[in-house]
């Protein structure tokens, strides 16, 4: 009867076990969340206390009994639009620039491009936290030089502005490489033909270069976006969400209250959960925009 | 202004708005080289650009910190993660590119949607399954969650890669007799080298810049690179020179690795969507 099966449907013999691993792999586990997320369960507990609590976790969250929560969402979407916005904009200039040039420089400007998306994001988290320091950081020191004020970049008014930056910086390239991609492969005959009957620039680029780019822009928005809304690494080095709970996002909410100090795995599950639906909520509608037809 | 001019002003604008974005792109790691060869009392004035450089920061980390032990993690789990999900990945891959059926592009988006998983959100049932199991603080608990972003890159990748081969070499393949399976391994598999390089090197990037599991499920005997930079806080402050000096040990791989798939990087970014 299996042989059957395969004979009927070959392709699952190759997809098959890649397919089976990812079900355990994220199936499972996800499942395993929801119920997780059900009970009170604390870290170094025995199972005879775990309780099944039904959805006062999440109630909890609802009825701002949890205001940490929040906030986290708040700062997370306010975070998400700031830098997905900052990325594409300038990530798309960028694209733009490299794509009209024929300078001999490109090819450095790709090896530099590439350094920040490859780099270790702890690391380079670190290093911003270095140069932003307020005593002896360089920014300062290149502030203090242009004879500007010296501003304290991890402080409570800065700290979330700085997670921004040092994101700016690691994610730009990738939305700079992609729109370089899609803009030098735009075909040039419907420029001249529009140029002819008489367009302008911003003519030309609100209806030939962005019609023709949309999925691609919707593409990196895509990734952009779902990145931000789960950043974790970087202000986990550079602010460890603090001070207070300005730069903690839902990502260092969930790790504070699972972390072996506090261990209230039911309730950091239940946000995990609710991290979950707003990440696929975000790219559900991005990717419905995607492949509508305009 | 003649033409000529023009053009003129606006090559040096252009080249001068290159000079920015590389400055500002390639500021921050090349503050880090330079802060890793800074003797200790120089750290804290940023504005000596004149100093005699040194290797302690180096001479530190591998003979106090013992970071070798964390790359030695950090090698093993990308490395053994990437073999496996190669071998899974690329049969998968080539049963998406060469079959047809009718929930082919959803079970193709399924696998893509595996990338909008939060890393935060399914560590934590991974770190009580991991603790009932006695896997914290292991190898194989990283390598099996390495596999989480792993497979699916590797299956949208080389489906693409795979694509790019003509359908005429595997039927010529198959009247001189292949297997299905002799297809796969003798023609396509050496055909698409380049592309499973390019896919290897990815996993290998992602896997190394890993920290949210790494840095829920271990803490000390599997601990990686990317979460040891975190041993350098302490509370008589961070030890910059040593953070850097691990920094750039652990970035040069990774740099070295990236401007060599700089030909597939639109590719690899964006999970084999666009074939840049």
């Amino acid at each position: 009867m299996i042989k059957r099966y395969f004979k009927k449907k070959p392709y699952m013999t190759y997809i098959a076990p890649a397919m089976a691993l990812m079900t355990v792999l994220t199936l499972f586990p996800t499942i395993f969340l929801w119920l997780i997320s059900m009970t009170n369960y604390q870290l170094g507990w025995d199972l005879g206390r775990v309780k099944f609590v039904g959805l006062d976790n999440y109630i909890r969250l609802v009825s701002g009994r949890d205001p940490d929560f929040w906030n986290a969402v708040y700062i997370s979407l306010k975070f998400m639009v700031i830098t997905t916005a900052a990325e594409m904009i300038f990530g798309f200039l960028i694209g733009k620039l490299l794509c009209d040039s024929e300078s001999r420089m490109k090819p450095i400007v790709f090896a530099v491009l590439i350094i920040p998306i490859v780099m270790t994001p702890s690391i380079a988290g670190n290093i911003w936290k270095l140069m932003l320091n307020a005593e002896y950081g360089i920014v300062n020191y290149f502030l203090a030089v242009l004879h500007l004020p010296r501003v304290t970049w991890l402080d409570a008014d800065m700290a979330f502005t700085s997670v921004v930056l040092a994101d700016i910086w690691q994610w730009t390239p990738f939305v700079a490489l992609i729109s370089y991609a899609g803009v030098c492969s735009l075909p040039t005959d419907q420029y001249e033909a529009a140029r002819i009957d008489g367009g302008n620039a911003f003519q030309l680029f609100r209806y030939i270069t962005l019609p023709s780019l949309r999925p691609l822009i919707f593409l990196a928005m895509i990734f952009r976006t779902i990145d931000s809304l789960k950043i974790y690494d970087m202000p986990f080095v550079l602010t460890q969400g603090g001070p207070g709970n300005s730069t903690e996002f839902l990502s260092l909410h969930i790790y504070r209250l699972a972390n072996a100090q506090n261990g209230l795995i039911g309730r950091a599950a239940a946000n995990a959960i609710i991290l979950m639906m707003i990440s696929s909520a975000v790219s559900k509608v991005l990717t419905y925009f995607q492949r509508k037809e305009m | 202004m003649s033409r000529a001019q023009k053009r003129a002003v606006r090559k040096v604008v252009v080249l001068l708005l290159f000079l920015i974005i590389c400055f500002f792109f390639l500021a921050p790691y090349l503050w880090m080289v330079l802060i890793s060869l800074k003797p200790k009392v120089d750290i804290y004035d940023p504005g000596k650009l004149l100093f005699v450089p040194t290797l302690e920061n180096y001479r530190s980390i591998i003979e106090d910190a013992h970071i070798l032990e964390y790359f030695k993690n950090s090698m093993l789990v990308s490395a053994v993660s990437t073999v496996l999900s190669l071998v899974i990945g690329s049969i998968a891959a080539y049963g998406f590119a060469r079959f047809n059926w009718k929930d082919r592009e959803n079970m193709a988006f399924m696998v893509l949607s595996q990338r909008m998983l939060p890393a935060m959100a399914i560590v934590i049932p991974y770190f009580l399954m991991a603790m009932f199991a006695g896997w914290l603080d292991t190898r194989k608990i990283l390598v099996i969650c390495y596999m989480l972003f792993n497979v699916p890159f590797t299956i949208l990748m080389m489906r693409g890669f795979f694509e790019d081969i003509p359908l005429e070499i595997e039927e010529a393949g198959k009247i001189d007799g292949c297997s299905g399976w002799q297809v796969l391994k003798e023609l396509i598999i050496p055909l698409s080298l380049p592309g499973l390089t390019a896919t290897a090197i990815f996993c290998l990037i992602n896997s190394w810049n890993e920290f949210v599991f790494a840095n829920f499920l271990t803490s000390v005997k599997a601990k990686t690179v990317p979460t040891s930079v975190m041993l350098f806080l302490s509370v008589s402050g961070t030890k910059w020179g040593e953070m850097a000096a691990t920094g750039v040990l652990a970035s040069l791989p990774v740099i070295v690795f990236g401007i060599a798939v700089q030909k597939y990087m639109i590719r690899g970014l964006t999970f084999g969507a666009v074939k840049g």
